[in-house]
């Protein structure tokens, strides 16, 4: 094959890679036929939902299977190595961490946390080269400098806990860049990080491979990431490539209708009022044969030929492959038929009028909360002195990264946490500290919550219509068991699930499934105002696009106010009336959405935005990543307070930086 | 990644739009995984379980139906020596005792008896621990005092205590039972404890608070079903260990009063004629083997089937 519009030369290929698994006695097959090729010093992004069998696919690559799989078909071929033929874990291990090297999500599995940092990257270096432990030891610390850590010699001798997750995914990278391999696999490296963390650990893997003259795979669901760092992009479906192309020509023109309905589910992209694209159902379980094309029952645009016959690698130009029956000449007029369908739907949508606050209701009001906890003797303030209000009817976002108190927040107002300072007030009436009983339940019909993870909330010993009527039998809202199962039913189809499924166990259904009960469960007892604390952030892009657009629907249906939970930045854009910006249990800003992006004033909401990636490769490798450094704050003598800049916008500062901010504001109008 | 050659030709006609069915996209990741039957079957996939669940189940069916079928009375001493100490022969099985008393109808009655007071000590035991134990749990302010208490009752050692408690008291099976159970609890309630607090927080615990749902449904609903299976567990180790007990306490010589007939006064009238007669112990040894063994097994092979994370 000549090489397409690569710049290095080919160093490893896979070729019709088929991999099964046994479970439970029967036949998995993770990986059907899945060829890709691997260019020295590119980038490739693998891209798709879970269960697609990108992680397992890769895997193969350094002989990391699970004990019950195998590769039982094709070649793998590095530098005229067939891996494939390797049996022992010591010829594995000539290529493994040596040549191709592995950057896993969670940095806490990868690290031994009852050893120093530095001695585990110093052991691979003597277990490789088997260079003296001095010598190793050197070169461990000049590694540790490497990948951005600051004083590297003392951090040596320190242990994993003592490290932040982004520092500990530094530390996994150094390892695995320890012996100069030539591949580096990064399976979704970034995913348990927070959005700013993630941009400088993106950097740092972008910087090294320049200097190291590595190739690259990202294993991805987040197209914002793919959009930043690929050269190359190859997406999986079902356990197979089904399109390969530049970064460009995947973002500007897929031609697969799985790639395509991925980008079109990016809330990124979709227009504020309208329901976001989004794929049906799940992927396809790989226990049973699968017929024709693997995403065709998922396709509302399939064609009939999809349900029978496998497609083949269509070129759609020299770089881009593409794995669908669209692109067949006999297809053409159906294409032709689609695009200009899709070009209509464009046009005619219009952003519905932003939410009308002059005759707004106050629904719910934090005054000055603080929430403490205890951590052995220590005191420690998660949520610090925070105010802001709730109007009836709107959606607003409470951002912020991980441990800034956002989830204490909304605890806090569900009476979770019942020992807290300031008041929150519901509805004119205060709701903080110890309430009569009567009055306290009376409250849980009128708030509820919506829980970030789908497998941990939901009580899998029971089934799934206890589940929903948990909040019914509690508060007897049915007349007889049949005005029951009939409310069951109604709630059920609301959330878009059969109501056949009401006699099953969680475990049975997939996350976005899981989240629909959870959300069903809640709105069942009919309340006014609604916390969801990050309802998608455990979900894939798919399904994501699913319960937003639920979450959307029921609000213009049942009139609800939510006050939405959420790390990221680009989904709570689409969703929410006005965003509120938190950082270590303090409100540093809070604007109406359209506000907030268009004018941020707070640094750390500057570099918040600045961080999130977004899915278009030009926008993305055209961005300066800003860096928030709390120190710029000089708080010793003028203390910060919470005040309204303009109307609607509020922000944290001290005097000093609110005439900063407010020049600012001028200077832009 | 080439163009592969179209081997068939295909249908122009089948490239149109197909019919969606959204119930078709909805189902695929269907899984039809049930806990319990995964338990079992990981749980019978050993065929030694299977084989011992199978002995054990027999030997107590045995222990309940013999004393009932039977007409032998398991006490019928006999006043002709010759009849004593006889070795075992198509009459009496396993022989007889000292005392001309038919061997294989005491075991059985031993069996049930000593398996009755097993159980009702695992009942208790597990029972009140679990009470306890739930109730330690949720409520941090008894840590303090609770553990005080389980340290006390568990650094007297049990033997010690067992006797003297057996000594003040008469010799019956009441004694017997509270000297095991007034110290078994502690430690499953400890168990308990453990185990409720660390689900006591879990996420679906918080949203049925968060829907209202009362402490009683909490319990019975999400908390309980949850540690079923520990307590299923639990009850299976405290069979053995109790028997062993009143095996223990009969040779130190403050078990139960002779005519009591259980599985330790059976081993121990053995043991005192050993030396002449060996084949005395031989079937009551067997069966309190098998039955301890088998408990144990059963009950840390079902602890690791009912662990979800060995269901592969």
């Amino acid at each position: 094959m000549e090489n397409n519009g690569h710049t290095g030369p080919l160093i490893f290929s896979a070729k019709d890679v088929e991999i099964k698994f046994n479970l439970r006695g029967r036949t998995l097959t993770a990986v059907r036929g899945a060829s890709l090729d691997l260019y020295q010093g590119e980038t490739l992004a693998i891209v798709g939902e879970s269960g697609c069998g990108k992680s397992v696919f890769t895997k193969s690559f350094i002989g990391m299977l699970d004990k019950n799989g195998s590769i039982t078909g094709g070649q793998i071929i590095y530098r005229d190595q067939e891996l494939t033929k390797f049996s022992t874990e010591k010829e594995w291990l000539t290529v493994r961490g040596k040549k191709i090297a592995m950057v896993f999500q969670d940095p806490m599995t990868s690290l031994n946390p009852v050893r120093t940092v530095g001695e585990q990257i110093a052991e691979v270096i003597t277990w490789h080269f088997g260079t003296a432990h001095a010598k190793a030891k050197e070169e461990a610390i000049e590694l540790l400098r490497r990948v951005g850590i600051q004083d590297a010699e003392a951090r040596y001798k320190q242990y994993p806990h003592q490290f932040s997750g982004g520092m500990r995914q530094r530390v996994v990278i150094a390892t695995a860049i320890a012996c100069r391999p030539e591949i580096l696999i990064c399976d979704e490296p970034t995913t348990a990080l927070d959005v700013t963390v993630q941009a400088q650990i993106l950097e740092l893997i972008r910087q090294l491979q320049r200097e190291l003259k590595m190739t690259v795979i990202y294993i991805t669901h987040d197209l914002g990431v793919v959009a930043n760092v690929a050269d190359w992009v190859a997406v999986m479906y079902a356990g197979q490539i089904v399109e390969y192309g530049t970064v460009r020509e995947i973002f500007r023109g897929a031609a697969h209708p799985y790639t395509r309905a991925l980008l079109h589910s990016m809330p990124q992209l979709g227009v504020k009022g309208h329901d976001l694209y989004s794929i049906k159902g799940t992927p396809p379980s790989l226990y049973k044969e699968i017929r024709g094309d693997a995403f065709a029952p998922r396709n509302p645009e399939a064609m009939e030929i999809d349900f029978e016959e496998e497609p083949p690698m269509f070129k759609v130009s020299d770089t881009h492959w593409a794995k669908t029956w669209l692109l067949h000449p006999y297809a053409k007029e159906y294409r032709e038929q689609l695009e200009s369908r899709t070009r209509q739907q464009h046009e005619s949508r219009k952003p519905t009028p932003p939410f009308n606050y002059d005759c707004a209701e106050k629904l719910l009001q934090v005054k000055d909360l603080t929430v403490k906890f205890k951590i052995g003797s220590k005191e420690f303030k998660a949520v610090d002195n925070v105010s802001f209000d709730i109007y009836r009817g709107e959606t607003l976002s409470l951002v912020g990264e991980s441990g800034s108190g956002k989830t204490t927040i909304g605890r806090a107002i569900m009476r979770i946490y019942n020992k807290v300072d300031g008041s929150i007030i519901f509805k004119g009436e205060p709701i903080t500290g110890k309430l009569p009983r009567g009055e306290a339940k009376r409250l849980r019909l009128e708030m509820q919550m919506i829980f970030q993870d789908p497998m941990a909330s939901l009580n899998d010993r029971a089934k799934v219509d206890y589940i929903i009527s948990e909040g019914l039998y509690n508060y007897h809202l049915f007349d007889n068991e049949a005005d029951r199962l009939r409310k069951v039913e109604e709630i059920m189809g609301e959330v878009g699930l059969s109501s056949e499924f009401s006699s099953r166990f969680p475990h049975e259904f997939s996350g976005g499934q899981r989240q629909r009960i959870g959300i069903a469960r809640s709105l069942i007892m009919d309340p006014d105002f609604v916390v969801a604390d990050e309802p998608i952030s455990a979900l894939d892009v798919s399904i994501r696009a699913q319960v937003i657009n639920l979450l959307n629907k029921l609000k213009r249906e049942r009139n609800l106010t939510y006050l939405f939970i959420a790390h990221d930045l680009s989904v709570v854009r689409f969703i929410s009336d006005r965003i509120a910006v938190i950082n270590k249990g303090r409100l540093v800003e809070l604007a109406g959405c359209d506000e907030l992006f268009s004018h941020p004033l707070h640094p750390y909401t500057k570099a918040l935005l600045s961080a999130v990636p977004y899915p278009d490769p030009d926008v993305e490798r055209g961005k300066k990543l800003l860096t928030y450094d709390p120190s710029i704050h000089d708080y010793s003598v003028d203390k910060p307070s919470w005040s309204e800049i303009c109307p609607g916008h509020f922000i944290l500062g001290n005097q000093r930086e609110l005439d900063g901010y407010l020049r600012e504001i001028e200077s832009c109008s | 990644m080439e163009e592969k050659k179209k081997v068939r030709q295909l249908n122009p006609l089948k490239f149109r739009a197909a019919i969606f069915d959204n119930m078709l996209s909805e189902d695929v990741g269907y899984s039809n995984y049930s806990y319990w039957r995964s338990t079992l079957r990981t749980f019978f996939k050993n065929k030694a379980v299977l084989a011992l669940v199978v002995l054990i189940v027999l030997i107590i069916l045995m222990g309940f139906i013999y004393p009932i079928v039977s007409s032998e009375d398991p006490n019928k001493a006999s006043l002709l020596p010759l009849t004593w100490n006889q070795r075992p022969s198509w009459e009496h099985w396993f022989g007889t005792d000292t005392l001309g008393r038919d061997i294989w109808t005491r075991a059985w009655y031993g069996v049930r008896n000593s398996f009755l007071l097993a159980f009702c000590i695992a009942l208790s035991d597990v029972g009140i621990g679990m009470i306890v134990g739930a109730i330690w749990g949720y409520n941090k302010k008894l840590d303090p005092i609770m553990i005080e208490i389980y340290n006390v009752i568990t650094n007297v050692p049990s033997t010690v205590y067992l006797v003297l408690l057996a000594y003040i008291m008469n010799t019956s099976y009441l004694t017997l039972f509270i000297s095991m159970a007034s110290r078994g609890w502690i430690v499953e309630a400890r168990f308990f404890r453990n185990r409720i607090l660390s689900i006591r927080d879990s996420e679906y615990n918080v949203a049925s608070r968060c829907l209202g749902t009362p402490m009683r449904r909490i319990a019975t609903k999400n908390i309980i079903p949850q540690i079923i299976s520990l307590i299923i567990m639990e009850a299976a180790l405290c069979i053995p260990y109790s028997i062993g007990n009143e095996v223990f306490l009969g040779f130190v010589g403050v078990g139960l009063p002779v005519e009591a007939i259980t599985l330790g006064n059976i081993v121990n009238q053995g043991r005192a004629s050993f030396t002449l007669h060996p084949y005395q112990m031989l079937l009551p040894t067997i069966i309190l083997c098998i039955i301890t063994v088998a408990f144990y097994v059963i009950g840390n092979k079902f602890a690791d089937a009912s662990d979800p994370r060995n269901h592969i």
